[in-house]
Formats: structure tokens, C-alpha cells, sequence
């Protein structure tokens, strides 16, 4: 339907990421962090303006055991309370393009944004959870953060997290929804495929869901009016 | 009831153009939000069956075929479940994981939730809702469509007077209620609602209009027989603002404009719908200036002879639309090469009555069933009730298999939903276990 016209164009968009990512599969460079994004494709509306509209409270976002890229466990609620959050699930095998590299790179664009923004950096986080604790090691998950860790940003947190487990994750999964499907593992590449479908949440300073976007809303100035939207409540 | 013996009859000519007509259905019209569409050969076909008393055991019911080829049960029954009550069983709609389907009754006002994602050969119930009327203040679940994480209801009617007169709610996937929005009643609206449909890349939702309780679950020929109750039909689509779901603007649609498909071609900003009570295809998209506007494109048989379309179902690409025509038991074929002007193309009679039609992704299999509503299926001989597979090579329908309702004593066949072998979840044991313990 309408969402394919959208995969199209970003995919378009994410093309560049799309072949980091299939050149390393199966390889270390898997754990790579993408390159720096290209510009999410142009979006096709004028979303409306902060404030002129209500986003649902659509669920508590769950909360469960993670690891922080040091190995350290904390609760996911240390990662989704008092700031509004923005939370995307991925893996770092990821080779789809309108996957987990368009996430990196709508979040990396918020990234940008946030730290120009003295007004919402502090009130502002962002968080990458990897859906893959096998491979998604928190040294895995460094790697793969690594540009932004070393970049850094006064006031501007964005987390990278994983599971010491499936039995840790999957509470998680299931409280956001967002499915992760086993697909076919071609030979010689790295098992598993998750087939995924990309999803963005949108968490309240309370810890409740208020925006789940997929490729079709996921641009940064849909994120950001949402941002100001919740601020002005 | 209809019968065919009315068919000369002028007042049955005049009731039947005010007829409500059911549809939604096939894998183009699923929610865009729906990231795992079976583009290749579907497994089974879901069928929510209106139970008829005294027939297996009256209840409504889930009904799985199987319906891959190598199947050792291909066309055969393979499952049912009953959700214990008779309510008027109608649409579905898969959740954005497709793991779960939502299905409701038009006259009971329940919600039904199945689990198809944990053994998609053996739907099971999940959840209820059994509270959306006293909550909302609509009646008749209508629409199930799919947003990231909700759903969307449209209901037909409401709690005040059962006219038509409504709105929809949104839910989460977890059947709580988060939003109710009424339909516009200002700047033309008429309050009246029916189907759902999505362009997120224009940030549009369309909404198409039909009728109250107090005239779906009328017996038919008391409707005839009231002038003012046959007044009360939709003759409006509105384009809202998809992400404040707010109304935008109402667009006059006279006749009851029903299914609403969006072309799911590349660069396409256009739906189309077909509006029963006049027999005509509507096409819905914005002029050079981005103002939506709605004009009619074409007819769909001879509406002097009161085909009524029921059901419509677009190609993949938008280059064809089958259209469902209740009376004649025809199904129909339009080129949509330019929608502006939809030729009609091929014509089959599948049965002596037809209302849903389904195509696989492909197109190389449509699917049709029987049944429109419980009180307004034809009687006697003329009330089959069937599911009928059919393979379709760009020329011709040729049956594939067929399964008899009654034979089978299951119901009334209505709306039906897909589903694949595929849909395997990661962490299948924790999975299961972590399901178990939440529910």
C-alpha cells in the first residue's frame, strides 16, 4: 500500500547504510556503527503543529533487566523515565535497509538536532536497544556506538543497551510489540535473520508509549513536533 | 429476507438501493502499517462465519481452510473455533504484527481477539472486549484497521437512538481503550461512518459512510415498508488528518460510498470505492492544488437492475479492481490503467448470492464468500453459503475448490483474512512462556 511507496523512498535514503551493513555481514565489521547518515528522504506532508493535537497514551512502556555497553545491569525504566525518550529496537546484524540502519540514522538526525537545541538536549534521550543478546554482546553494542560515544554531548544521553538474555528480552518485546521473526540464515553468514518491523517509541517523562513510528512517520520533523507536543503539555 | 421472487417488485427495487453492503478483505487492503504481507502462496484462509441456529452449534466462528496446494487438506476445513454467542459476526483486522485478529459482531457489539501467530493453523482466543458499546457510545464494530501498536474501530451506529450516527475508537493492541473520535457531523458531515483506510505518506485517512443498527439489523422487508428509516443512509467521505485524526474536509458521495482501497502503486495518491445504492466506482484524490476532492468514474452493471456492489478488491500495482455484486451473483473485473476512466473487462457469475472477494498479493488467487448479513441473505435455494477458491490467469476464473457451509454445518461464510506458516517467531520457548504468564 501507501507504506511501500514510503519503504521506496527511504530506502532511497538509506542506501548507503544498506551496503556498510551487507559488506560486513558475517564478518567483525557487522559490529560496526553505520556511517554517518544521509538525510532521511523528504517527507511528503506538513505534519501538524506542536500542541494542535493529542498523542495517545498508548501503553506503560515495559520494563525488565539490560546491560549497558559496560556490561552493567540496570532496569529499562532507568532509560525511559524523566526525560522524554526515544527508543528503537535493533540488532547489529541488521542488513535491512528500511530496518535498523534507518533507525541509527533518524535517531542520529535527532542526535544532530538535540544537541543544537539547548531548550530539549537535557530533556531529551535517546535510546538503541539491540533485540539479539547472542551476538549483541555490550561490547558488541560499544562497537557499534562507538562514534557517538566518543563524539559525546554535554546533557545529551543516548543509550546503548542489550539483554544478558533471551528470557530477559523477550518481556520486552512483547511489552513494546515489536515482533522479531526468525527468517532464513543464508550459508556462511552469521545466524540469526531477525525480520523485523521497524518501530521508533515515543516515551512520556511518566514512562508511558505515546508515538510508535514506523518508516512511514519516522522523520525527524514529525519527531520533533511530537517532542514539543509532549513539552507543552 | 431477500428472495427471488421479489426481484420484479418495485418496492424491493427501492429497498435494495438503500442496502447496506459488507466487505473488507484480501491481502492489498491490509493496513499499510502491516510490515509482513504474504506476497507468496497463503496457507490458510481465516473466515469469520455468522452461526445460524439449529447448524453445528449456532454460534459464530473462526473457520480455517487450508489453502496451499500441497497441502494434504488443501480446501479442506481444518480448524474451528466458536466464540460461544451469535452476534452478527462481520469484519477482521489483523494487528500491525499480524499476530493478532480482531473480529467483532455488528449486533452484539463484541470483540473477539485471536491468536494467529503462535500456531497460525490453530487460531485461539485470546481476549474479549465485550464492553465497546457502553464505553464508546458506538455500536456495530465495523473496521479493524491496524496503526503501530492500536487499532482502529469504526463502528456503524450508536448507543442513543441506533441510527447512523457514530465514530471509532482507538485501542491498544492490548484491547484498552485510548481515544474515541466521533465522526463530523459540521460542513456537510453527516455523522455516518463505515470503512477505514490509510495513505501514511500523505498523512490521510479516508472514511466512507452506511447505515445504523436500527436498518442492518432490520428484517428487510419492514425496512421496505419504512420511507423515513430508508432516508437514513451515508452519502459522505471525509479526509482527515491522519496523525491529529482530525477531520479535514467532507466530501459529497451519495449512495453509500462503502470499501475504500488506496493504490498501492509507487508515486499513486489515489483511492477509489464503490458506492452500492447507485452502482458506481468513486475516485478519491487531490486536484493540481492538494485539494481532495471525490468524482464518480464509472458504472458498475446496470444499476436499473440493482446489482448492488458489495465488495471491491485492487491489485497490487492499482491496475485492475474486482468488484462483488450481491443480487446477480456476479463478479466483475475493471482495467484501472486510468482510473479516471475504469473499464470493465470480464464478468462471471460465481454464485446465486456473493458479497466478499480476496486476492492473494500475487493476484493469482481470488477467493469469494457468500453471505452479506443474516437477515438479508436470500432464502431457499438462493441462500448458498460457500467459500469458493478461484485461480485467475488474467482472462478467466477457474474454480480451484470450494467449501459448503451448510454442508459443513458452519454458517454464514463472510469475511475472510489470510494467513502463512511463516509468521515463526524468535525465542519461540520463552516466547510462548512470557505469553502464558501476561495473559
Amino acid at each position: 500500500m501507501s507504506s511501500l511507496r514510503a519503504l521506496a523512498a527511504t530506502a532511497a535514503g538509506a542506501l548507503a547504510l544498506l551496503g556498510v551493513t551487507l559488506a560486513g555481514a558475517g564478518a567483525a565489521a557487522a559490529h560496526e556503527p553505520p556511517a554517518v547518515p544521509d538525510p532521511p528522504a523528504v517527507m511528503d506532508f506538513v505534519p501538524p503543529a506542536p500542541g494542535t493535537y493529542q498523542l495517545h497514551a498508548i501503553m506503560p512502556a515495559p520494563d525488565g533487566p539490560v546491560l549497558d555497553v559496560r556490561g552493567r545491569r540496570a532496569r529499562l525504566a532507568r532509560f525511559t523515565r524523566d526525560k522524554i525518550t526515544l527508543l528503537s529496537f535493533i540488532y547489529t546484524n541488521c542488513a535491512d535497509a528500511r530496518g535498523c540502519p534507518l533507525a541509527y540514522q533518524v535517531l542520529h538526525a535527532m542526535y544532530d538536532r538535540l544537541r543544537e537545541s539547548p531548550d530539549l538536549r537535557e530533556r531529551v534521550r535517546l535510546v538503541t536497544l539491540s533485540f539479539d543478546p547472542v551476538h549483541d554482546t555490550p561490547a558488541a553494542m560499544r562497537r557499534y556506538a562507538n562514534g557517538v560515544l566518543a563524539e559525546g554531548s554535554p546533557g545529551l544521553e543516548w543509550a546503548f543497551l542489550t539483554t544478558a538474555s533471551a528470557r530477559d528480552l523477550v518481556p520486552l518485546l512483547d511489552g513494546f510489540g515489536q515482533d522479531v521473526r526468525l527468517e532464513p540464515t543464508a550459508n556462511g553468514t552469521r545466524a540469526p535473520r531477525l525480520g523485523h518491523v521497524l518501530k521508533v517509541f515515543l516515551i512520556d517523562p511518566r514512562g508511558i508509549v505515546r508515538e510508535i513510528y514506523t518508516t512511514s512517520y519516522l522523520f525527524p520533523d514529525v519527531l520533533w513536533n511530537d517532542i514539543e507536543t509532549l513539552r507543552l503539555e | 429476507m431477500l428472495c427471488a421472487r421479489w426481484l420484479p417488485s418495485i418496492a424491493f427495487a427501492a429497498a435494495l438501493i438503500t442496502l447496506p453492503f459488507t466487505a473488507l478483505a484480501d491481502e492489498t487492503c491490509n493496513s499499510p502499517y502491516m510490515g509482513n504481507l504474504i506476497k507468496g502462496q497463503e496457507d490458510y484462509v481465516y473466515v469469520w462465519t455468522l452461526g445460524v441456529p439449529g447448524l453445528g452449534d449456532g454460534f459464530d466462528k473462526l473457520v480455517t481452510i487450508a489453502a496451499n496446494p500441497k497441502s494434504p487438506d488443501y480446501g479442506k476445513v481444518i480448524h474451528k473455533v466458536s466464540v460461544g454467542g451469535r452476534g452478527e459476526a462481520h469484519h477482521m483486522g489483523f494487528t500491525d504484527d499480524r499476530r493478532f485478529l480482531w473480529a467483532g459482531g455488528l449486533d452484539d457489539s463484541k470483540i473477539v481477539v485471536f491468536d494467529v501467530g503462535t500456531d497460525p493453523a490453530k487460531p485461539k482466543i485470546v481476549r474479549r472486549i465485550n464492553d465497546f458499546a457502553t464505553k464508546t457510545g458506538f455500536v456495530g464494530p465495523h473496521t479493524y484497521y491496524a496503526m503501530p501498536g492500536r487499532m482502529l474501530v469504526q463502528g456503524l451506529s450508536n448507543t442513543k437512538d441506533k441510527g447512523g450516527a457514530t465514530g471509532f475508537a482507538v485501542y491498544s493492541n492490548r484491547g484498552e481503550l485510548i481515544n474515541v473520535v466521533s465522526m463530523p457531523t459540521d460542513k456537510g458531515g453527516d455523522g455516518y461512518g463505515y470503512d477505514l483506510a490509510i495513505n501514511p505518506q500523505k498523512n490521510v485517512m479516508l472514511s466512507s459512510s452506511f447505515t445504523g443498527h436500527a436498518n442492518y439489523m432490520r428484517p428487510l422487508d419492514k425496512l421496505v415498508g419504512d420511507a423515513e428509516a430508508m432516508k437514513k443512509f451515508g452519502s459522505t467521505m471525509v479526509v482527515w488528518d491522519l496523525k491529529a485524526l482530525q477531520p479535514r474536509k467532507v466530501l459529497a458521495v451519495p449512495g453509500a460510498p462503502l470499501e475504500i482501497r488506496w493504490s498501492l502503486r509507487d508515486g499513486d495518491n489515489w483511492a477509489i470505492t464503490a458506492a452500492a445504492l447507485t452502482s458506481k466506482l468513486w475516485l478519491i484524490k487531490p486536484d493540481a492544488s492538494g485539494e481532495w476532492g471525490a468524482k464518480e468514474v464509472a458504472t458498475i452493471g446496470d444499476p436499473a437492475k440493482i446489482p448492488l456492489p458489495v465488495d471491491i478488491s485492487i491489485n497490487r500495482d492499482g491496475s485492475g479492481l474486482w468488484v462483488n455484486t450481491f443480487m446477480d451473483g456476479t463478479t466483475r473485473y475493471f482495467d484501472l490503467t486510468n482510473p479516471e476512466q475504469p473499464k470493465q473487462t470480464y464478468e462471471k457469475v460465481t454464485g446465486k448470492q456473493v458479497n466478499m472477494i480476496s486476492q492473494s498479493w500475487d493476484g493469482k488467487r481470488v477467493y469469494i464468500a457468500s453471505s452479506l448479513l443474516a437477515n438479508w441473505d436470500k432464502t431457499g435455494d438462493f441462500n448458498e453459503q460457500f467459500v469458493r477458491a478461484f485461480k485467475w490467469d488474467g482472462k478467466e476464473l477457474t474454480p480451484a475448490f470450494e467449501v459448503d457451509f451448510i454442508k459443513e454445518k458452519l454458517g454464514r461464510a463472510h469475511h475472510m483474512k489470510f494467513g502463512a506458516k511463516s509468521a515463526r517467531l524468535a525465542y519461540p520457548g520463552v516466547r510462548t512462556a512470557s505469553a502464558e504468564s501476561t495473559r
